[in-house]
């Protein structure tokens, strides 16, 4: 059983990369594997994304063409924005490194750093 | 009905004047390992003192088998007085629908925290999987301006890290991020953190929890810069995090209070000065003892009781008094 997260992956990098929708055999010539996915497994995927609301789908004539629902800039941006969020208000879903500070408190700040780093002996460079 | 009104005594005690002692002096930023759990010793301390003080309310009205009755007839007797409440049945029935109404929405809302953030994480590392690039094992970077490094704990954990963070990171400091980020997931903070959001959640008029969340909140950090300055210099973290916070971000309101990454740089500067080994195990007893008080107040009528003569003082006593 191989895991789709790569195929998902794949799919929609193409997906992305063509900006237009397509059928599920343009995406498979598409996708840049070392072992090509069989057609029905590609299929498979995309209904799967389609489903999760990752790509739309349209019927044109037989055929279903299958587009983006954003574009990966606008899945970035929300990934991005649900960091900032967990930064000034903590949830338990995400741990964040970073924090934001006032910028005459972050100067004030480094000033001190320094006064430290100039008091405390540099390490001998190995 | 001593008990009970001891137990619900003490919670109320303990729910006021906790949080000032817990405060007192700044120790917690000096031993945040143990101020995290110091808190949270409080916090069950609390819930337990009121659940208990709803079974102690339930102890007169508890049915013995037949044979043990007769046996301890006496000392079931002497059990009961010591516990007697006026109203009996009724108190009985309260006393149990409180204790029971207590656990159940402590447990739902601790619950539905853990659940909450499960659910966050498993959709937002779906989309991850999608967009970012995976950097080395357990990193993955996203193409963002924005400098942010966050991880996402628990079964599928992996730190995140934006192309603004990196360029405005040098490998050491970089390395520093990342040990601050692992020392989150290796202890788990997310799970102590659930814990605190589910109670502060489960009962919002009650100060202490609420509390004792946002102080969970800011020791989780402390302990995690604590952990990783045992791989990575000081001085190096506390650049990092200036680094990352110095950059310009939007106009985003800051969290009340002032901001815990200003805390986090001046401890990070100033000398490390952990908690004496005195003052650490007064601590770490002091949680303890929180924590054994409400037993304590519940089993103490019982034991009382035990002191009678016709009560046998443990099962040894009651094994000869069946030959």
């Amino acid at each position: 059983m191989p895991r789709f997260g790569d195929l998902e992956a794949a799919i929609m990098d193409a997906i992305w990369r063509a900006d237009a929708p397509m059928r599920v055999r343009d995406v498979l010539d598409r996708i840049e594997r070392d072992t090509e996915p069989a057609y029905t497994t590609v299929q498979t995927v995309m209904d799967v994304l389609f489903r999760k609301g990752w790509l739309t789908r349209v019927k044109e004539g037989r055929v279903n063409m299958y587009a983006a629902a954003s574009s990966r800039q606008d899945y970035v941006s929300g990934l991005m924005d649900e960091a900032l969020e967990a930064a000034d208000d903590r949830t338990a879903a995400l741990a964040t490194f970073f924090e934001r500070m006032d910028p005459q408190e972050n100067a004030e700040l480094r000033r001190l750093l320094g006064a430290a780093r100039s008091a405390t002996p540099q390490k001998p460079a190995p | 009905m001593t008990a009970a009104i001891t137990l619900l005594a003490y919670a109320a005690l303990l729910a006021s004047a906790g949080p000032r002692l817990l405060m007192r002096g700044g120790w917690t930023e000096r031993a945040p390992r143990l101020g995290i759990i110091a808190w949270q010793a409080v916090s069950v301390s609390v819930v337990a003192s009121a659940v208990l003080a709803g079974l102690a309310l339930l102890v007169p009205t508890v049915r013995v088998s037949a044979g043990l009755a007769n046996l301890l007839r006496a000392c079931v007797t002497a059990l009961r007085d010591q516990y007697a409440t006026p109203g009996g049945a009724t108190t009985a029935a309260a006393g149990a629908v409180f204790a029971l109404a207590v656990l159940a929405r402590a447990a739902w809302c601790v619950t539905a925290a853990l659940a909450t953030a499960v659910r966050d994480r498993a959709r937002h590392d779906d989309a991850l999987s999608l967009v970012a690039t995976p950097a080395f094992p357990g990193v993955v970077v996203l193409d963002h301006d924005e400098p942010a490094v966050y991880c996402l704990p628990g079964r599928r954990r992996r730190i995140v890290v934006s192309s603004g963070a990196l360029r405005l990171l040098d490998d050491e400091q970089l390395t520093a991020a990342l040990a601050h980020e692992r020392a989150h997931m290796d202890q788990r903070h997310d799970l102590v953190l659930a814990w605190s959001k589910g109670i502060s959640k489960a009962f919002p008029k009650l100060r202490l929890f609420s509390r004792a969340h946002e102080e969970t909140v800011r020791l989780v950090e402390l302990l995690a810069d604590d952990t990783a300055a045992r791989s990575v210099e000081r001085l190096t973290l506390a650049e990092a995090l200036l680094n990352l916070a110095g950059a310009p971000t939007p106009a985003a309101a800051l969290g009340a209070g002032g901001s815990t990454a200003a805390v986090r740089v001046r401890r990070l500067i100033a000398p490390h000065r952990p908690l004496g080994r005195v003052r650490g195990a007064l601590a770490s007893t002091s949680a303890a003892v929180l924590l054994a008080l409400p037993l304590i107040a519940l089993a103490g009528p019982a034991v009382a009781a035990g002191h009678l003569q016709y009560c046998p003082p443990g099962s040894a006593a009651v094994g000869s008094a069946i030959r």
